[in-house]
């Protein structure tokens, strides 16, 4: 009994916890409609804080709590929604969902920076461990108490703010209509600071809470991950409730305790169980969430893509192949791994084109796909001993079906509902991966077989042969990759062209609209996940193939999330983009932080410079993501359009052509290298345009834009021409002066002003406006 | 810009300067153009109605006036004062009331929350709940009721109690018929009307004209972007059929 108890305490403890968590969540979901990915990291920058703060500066424990709850956290809400959430109204689900794991990256490598990951840090409970009273024969302690009493608190501040208050009531009233909230005298901008620095304040106040709590040292990682205990509770309210949220959050809490109270011994993957819990309690939650309310006329969002046609497609690809080639008589051969692996990368990313770019539908753990395709290829598959092992072809297709059934089940749950649960279901997933899956390094029994799924934590994923292609070769491999590439790229650009397509894009648009002409959304969701998932599936095993030993690390979530992220980056809607988002994913970043740190090597006086420099670089990273506010339709979006204006001025697109051709020789016969070469190129073709509209600027603008360039600008006007009284008014409406007050005349009746308004201003009138 | 004291048409200096006005106002959803030079005038106690087929740029004149939208180029006056850039907060705690397109409710919000909202321009929610179940007793029986399960017509009533409760210094009503019945349609302009005699100053924008004929003071014609035609209601109206039936 009392084991029960004690137990039912840690559990109400922790579900107390996870409340605080999630009402943050929904708090900032309901007022400004985003739902953020980061809140475990804040909550987790708050954990470190405090650490700094009592432990490292040896503050008092009250001091501390006040400052991160009264300043750190209500400065850290409102200055996120000053800078980057604010930006975000008219964005499509998947610029927020980014923009928010871009902020959530940000914050994991700024903790990684800040407290060296290497060190274990404990934090202690509020008044020690030895302080408690015994209830029952329950052994309570004040921290606990303290739990217990701040997520009471909240639940039922947050209760009287909603419905009792003004600014509660506002903050539901921006999510339904800012502009009405406008025209009623409000500042929606400001309520929807205030919700960001109050939601802010509860991550930070969890974070603070939960580490002495669930026990051991703090760990970035593991504290961002909170955030998806916290989606599990916060969709047991239909992430709208804040009483559903609480109970979400004590079941959870409860079942977690229970589970390593009472599972038998002999079942050795209980810890792993416990882990997962949540999001296995996450999927179950989908599967009896009612179904939602079709969403009718389309959401005017700022993001546009152009649907290229199947030629256009195929033609770019055949350039890209060429220079692949071209790009590796360049490179040495150690290279040709990174840009494999690159390419790897970009074929997942192309999943994502197809899925989210085309159907508007998320997957945030690609990566996992990938880590069941490679389990399921590895088993299946190889064949041969040490390095003559092979994997055939057999093999690569199972494991990109496995990927693709995969899919199928998690995303039957979501199928229903809105694409932000099928994103929480994929991440859900990835987090099952991690923390199942790929712990299975022991051998069990699967159905009378005995199999380690990952055997020692460590896959030797052997290079396919399939008849005459060996790609054991780097260059082949390399080769292939791209060619794969272009294949598929090709393919996903005819699917979307085709009658397929324009459903998916239909579904986009309005699912309501596409309902009612017959279309059965459920199967139209679920065919573009499998084939989006079979080919994540099928990049994940050529990455593995490339890494040729991966092991849990190469597939964890911020992988998945960083390569969702530089894919909206490069622009989520054009294959071009998902080549530059997997290429800057699997290749570019590792090699700048991995050259950083061979430069650290080679000049050990500016190591620390240098170890500055590659943590800075990953900080830079998510800081791109969060610009994708400014530029939902991605990078490619821009570049291709500013390269449409050339198309008046063939010739300076002849003469770059010309200029790169020059420089490959130039490279080629190694006058300048690689390095070089490859920014010359990447700067001409990018200041191409404003280059080509400098030099033949009456061929690409429009006649006005030419005019205006020709004109007088303003400081200079009425120099050395007559300066009539209009030029004054022009000046004053140019430097947004106020108008000069009419002199009083009588009133003119009604007759007489609408009189006026007819003909405009009397010219009489203009008269008399003198400049001063 | 900003701009702190209220102006109230009543109390200004210059009672003779009218609380609306427009002089060559442009505005443009990106690169179309749908206002081409609006000159219009509001004169204090006066209701002025914009006539005009889909498409002719009132609720675009209203926009501009209620400060959703910024202009391209003109001026916008209230009380003789150039508010050109005003924002939609300022424009309101000016004196600015607007009840836009469609629903000008929070459907979400209980209809005593609505109400609450409408003391964003300083007047006490006992004063705006009083005016407002005075008028419409219904909604006073509603008022713990979400305002998105109400009918259209009654969500219309709570639309039109935010002007009531709060006296502002022009009223701004676009499209107040849109989606009623003919008899809520009729019983709605009886209140506005009510309002005109109170000696609130009102804009307002209509499809129908026939509706608004009665009491209005003015109406001015709206056509691609232009004021066309200004002038007395009935002999507008006339044009205004004549327009339709492109004769």
């Amino acid at each position: 009994m009392t084991l029960f108890l004690t137990f039912t305490v840690l559990g109400l403890v922790l579900g107390a916890v996870y409340a605080i968590a999630a009402s943050g969540l929904v708090l900032t979901y309901n007022t400004s409609g985003i739902f953020n990915f980061a809140h475990g990291a804040q909550a987790m920058i708050g954990a470190f804080l405090y650490y700094q703060l009592q432990v490292v500066w040896g503050v008092p424990a009250l001091l501390s709590v006040l400052v991160l709850l009264l300043v750190v956290g209500p400065l850290m809400g409102f200055l996120l929604h000053r800078f980057i959430m604010g930006g975000l109204r008219d964005t499509a689900d998947v610029t927020k969902i980014v923009v928010t794991v871009a902020i959530l990256l940000g914050f994991v490598s700024l903790s990684h920076w800040a407290w060296d990951p290497q060190e274990a840090r404990m934090t202690k409970m509020f008044f020690g461990v030895d302080s408690y009273v015994t209830v029952g024969g329950v052994v309570v302690r004040y921290h606990e108490i303290i739990c217990l009493l701040a997520a009471a608190a909240i639940a039922i501040g947050l209760r009287l703010l909603f419905t009792r208050s003004r600014v509660g009531v506002l903050m539901r009233a921006t999510v339904d209509d800012p502009d009405l909230l406008r025209l009623n005298g409000h500042d929606p901008e400001r309520i929807a600071a205030t919700a960001w620095a109050l939601g802010s304040t509860l991550a930070v106040l969890a974070g603070i809470l939960i580490t002495p709590v669930a026990g051991g040292a703090l760990e970035a990682n593991a504290l961002t991950l909170l955030v998806i205990d916290a989606f599990a509770a916060a969709l047991f309210g239909r992430l709208r409730s804040i009483p559903r949220t609480f109970v979400g959050a004590i079941v959870l809490g409860l079942a977690s305790t229970y589970l390593v109270a009472y599972a038998p011994s002999e079942w050795s993957w209980v810890t792993n169980l416990r882990d997962a819990l949540p999001m296995i309690i996450l999927f179950i939650v989908l599967l009896v969430l009612p179904q939602d309310r079709l969403r009718g006329a389309a959401v005017r969002t700022r993001e546009r893509y152009e649907v290229p046609t199947v030629r256009r497609a195929a033609v770019w690809a055949g350039v890209m192949v060429l220079a692949t080639v071209a790009f590796r008589q360049l490179i040495d051969d150690s290279s040709v791994g990174t840009l494999v692996l690159g390419l790897s990368f970009a074929i997942m990313a192309l999943s994502l084109t197809l899925l989210t770019g085309y159907a508007g539908e998320l997957n945030l753990a690609p990566v996992s796909f990938g880590a069941i395709a490679t389990i399921v290829a590895f088993h299946s598959g190889i064949e041969g001993e040490g390095l003559d092992a092979r994997m055939n072809v057999v093999g690569l297709a199972l494991g990109v079906l496995a990927a693709a059934l995969t899919g199928a089940l998690v995303a039957l749950p979501a199928l229903r509902l809105r694409g932000l649960y099928l994103a929480l279901a994929t991440l859900a997933f990835g987090g099952l991966v991690s923390s199942m899956v790929l712990r299975e390094t022991q051998e069990r029994s699967w159905f009378g077989q005995d199999l380690a799924l990952f055997p020692n934590g460590n896959l030797i994923v052997s290079p396919l042969a399939v008849g005459p292609l060996d790609l054991g070769d780097q260059t082949t491999f390399l080769y292939t990759a791209s060619a794969v590439f272009a294949v598929l790229g090709v393919g996903v650009v005819a699917l979307r062209n085709s009658g397929y397509g324009r459903r998916l894009a239909a579904m986009k648009d309005s699912p309501a609209a596409a309902a009612m002409l017959g279309q059965r959304l459920p199967l139209l969701k679920l065919s573009v996940f499998m084939i989006s998932t079979g080919m994540a599936g099928l990049g994940g095993v050529f990455m593995s193939m490339a890494l040729s030993s991966v092991t849990a690390d190469h597939f964890v979530y911020t992988l998945s999330l960083s390569l969702v992220m530089l894919t909206v980056v490069g622009g989520i809607g054009y294959v071009s983009g998902a080549l530059v988002g997997g290429l800057l994913a699997g290749g570019g970043f590792a090699l700048i932080v991995g050259s950083f740190n061979e430069l650290s090597i080679e000049h050990p006086v500016h190591a620390e410079t240098f170890g500055v420099l590659s943590h800075l670089f990953l900080v830079l990273t998510a800081l791109i993501g969060i610009g994708v506010g400014d530029n939902p339709s991605g990078n490619m979006h821009a570049i291709f359009r500013g390269q449409r204006v050339l198309a008046r001025a063939p010739e300076v697109r002849y003469a770059a052509l010309a200029l790169t051709t020059v420089l490959y020789a130039l490279a080629y016969t190694e006058v300048i290298g690689t390095w070089t070469f490859s920014l010359l190129v990447l700067v001409l073709w990018l200041a191409l345009p404003a280059i080509g509209t400098a030099l033949r600027a009456e061929k690409i603008l429009p006649p006005e834009a030419v005019a205006a360039r020709r004109a007088t600008p303003l400081e200079l006007v009425g120099i050395d021409t007559p300066y009539p009284p209009l030029l004054a008014e022009h000046l004053d409406r140019e430097l947004g002066l106020p108008a000069r007050h009419r002199a009083t005349v009588p009133a003119p009746p009604v007759a007489d002003a609408t009189a006026r308004t007819t003909t405009g201003p009397v010219a009489g009138e203009e008269a008399q406006h003198v400049p001063v | 810009m900003t701009v702190t004291s209220p102006v109230a048409g009543h109390d200004a200096a210059a009672p003779e300067e009218p609380v609306v006005e427009l002089v060559g106002v442009r505005a443009a959803y990106g690169a179309i153009e749908v206002l081409k030079g609006v000159d219009l005038v509001v004169p204090v106690g006066s209701v002025v109605a914009l006539l005009g087929p889909n498409g002719g740029g009132k609720t675009t004149t209203m926009k501009i006036v209620s400060g959703l939208m910024p202009t391209t180029a003109g001026e916008l006056r209230l009380s003789g004062r150039n508010v050109t850039g005003i924002t939609a907060t300022e424009a309101s705690r000016l004196g600015v009331c607007s009840i836009p397109e469609g629903r000008g409710v929070f459907a979400n919000l209980t209809v005593r929350e609505n109400l609450w909202v409408a003391t964003g321009t300083g007047t006490p929610l006992a004063e705006v709940e009083e005016a407002a179940y005075t008028r419409f007793p219904k909604l006073g029986d509603r008022r713990n009721q979400l305002a998105g399960s109400m009918s259209g017509g009654e969500q219309q009533m709570l639309a039109l109690s935010r002007a009531l409760g709060t006296s502002p210094a022009v009223l701004l009503l676009d499209e107040l018929s849109m989606g009623l019945a003919p008899m809520i349609v009729s019983q709605m302009y009886d209140i506005v009307g009510q309002l005109a005699e109170e000696g609130i100053s009102i804009l307002l924008a209509e499809q129908f004209a026939r509706v608004v004929l009665p009491i209005a003071d003015t109406a001015a014609l709206m056509l691609g972007g232009r004021i066309v035609a200004v002038g007395d209601p009935a002999d507008i109206e006339h044009e205004l059929s004549t327009t339709y039936l492109g004769g």
